[in-house]
């Protein structure tokens, strides 16, 4: 997985992993935008470049068996990159993909992920992901899903 | 339009997905469910063999990336599972692969260990497999089957770490180069 670096045009292969206990103290909601502390009971994964322990972005996960589907709770990027000033492109994407990866791994054909932006945003990720609008709920599916891993996840040869 | 408000209609900086409630969540699963249901009618064959595939390679890439499993014949699990997914027959597989039914049987109920040979026919195989569905690094099944033997032997070390300790002793130990630098 890789992100791009906008001033220089740089490419940086990133990992995603789970956030660790002893982490939650640095992640601040005024550098990642929401209380993280109250998604410890969930799967909480960050974003970081594979040379560098600085979290980039955020995510929060929770499985749901009975319906094949992996909904995304919260998903953030830090302040710096954020808006049009950013600095790098390409978190929340591979952090979607991330959790596309899960939702496949688990049910396969049946997989889906799903969430519910504000309305002012779900155009974004609609036109951006490939996202279906189901009321308030967005969601991907097959075969939108498997583009969408291919799109961001590259095995490295 | 506040600044917390600019925040928060900022596309990439992210989404507040929680439900509010129970009701919201119950009322928007169901109606999730539903349209799932119905765009499932439209899924194609193709598709649901490009999602195993990929759920499959997945699976391989998890495995190899766990320390030590116990003993679990993950090879032969994962080859099933490959054939499974595109073939109706095995024995078509096996034609395929240029070995005999028996011995493709013989390899995937773990009484034949697979050569390297056959090792390679796979590797070659699923190139040409996963070339319409996903990015798949063919050196992938080497893996899979190499971690599966380190796991074997690390966790048998109890059997054969005895006897074999005996057939082995070091000549020339490292402390003696040591009594020589001094």
């Amino acid at each position: 997985m890789i992100i791009k670096q906008i001033a220089t045009g740089n490419l940086h292969r990133v990992q995603i992993t789970p956030v660790q206990t002893n982490e939650y103290q640095k992640i601040t909601k005024a550098r990642y935008f929401f209380n993280w502390k109250t998604e410890k009971k969930y799967e909480v994964y960050k974003l970081c470049m594979v040379d560098s322990s600085e979290i980039l972005g955020l995510i929060s996960l929770q499985r749901i068996p009975n319906e094949w589907r992996v909904h995304i709770r919260l998903l953030t990027v830090s302040v710096e990159n954020k808006g049009k000033n950013k600095a790098f492109e390409g978190i929340a994407g591979n952090l979607i993909t991330h959790a596309a990866k899960i939702a496949i791994l688990e049910y396969a054909a049946l997989a889906c992920v799903s969430l519910r932006p504000k309305t002012e945003i779900a155009k974004h990720y609609i036109n951006t992901y490939n996202f279906m609008a189901t009321g308030l709920t967005l969601s991907i599916e097959m075969p939108e899903i498997i583009n969408l891993i291919n799109r961001f996840d590259h095995d490295e040869g | 339009m506040t600044k917390d408000k600019n925040i928060h209609t900022t596309p990439e900086f992210g989404v507040d997905s929680r439900y509010t409630s129970e009701t919201v969540y119950q009322s928007e699963a169901t109606a999730l469910m539903e349209a799932r249901l119905q765009r499932m009618k439209g899924l194609s064959k193709d598709d649901v063999i490009r999602a195993k595939l990929m759920q499959l390679k997945l699976k391989m890439q998890e495995f190899i990336k766990q320390p030590i499993h116990e003993k679990q014949h993950y090879f032969s699990i994962f080859l099933q599972q490959y054939i499974d997914t595109i073939y109706s027959k095995r024995t078509v597989f096996a034609n395929d692969m240029g070995i005999t039914p028996v011995q493709l049987s013989q390899i995937i109920n773990n009484h034949r260990t697979p050569q390297d040979d056959f090792i390679l026919k796979l590797m070659i195989h699923s190139e040409m497999i996963f070339k319409d569905v996903c990015d798949f690094q063919k050196e992938l099944w080497y893996q899979v089957y190499s971690h599966e033997k380190l796991c074997k032997m690390m966790s048998t070390q109890h059997e054969w770490q005895a006897k074999l300790k005996q057939e082995v002793c070091v000549s020339e130990p490292i402390a003696k180069y040591e009594k020589k630098d001094k």
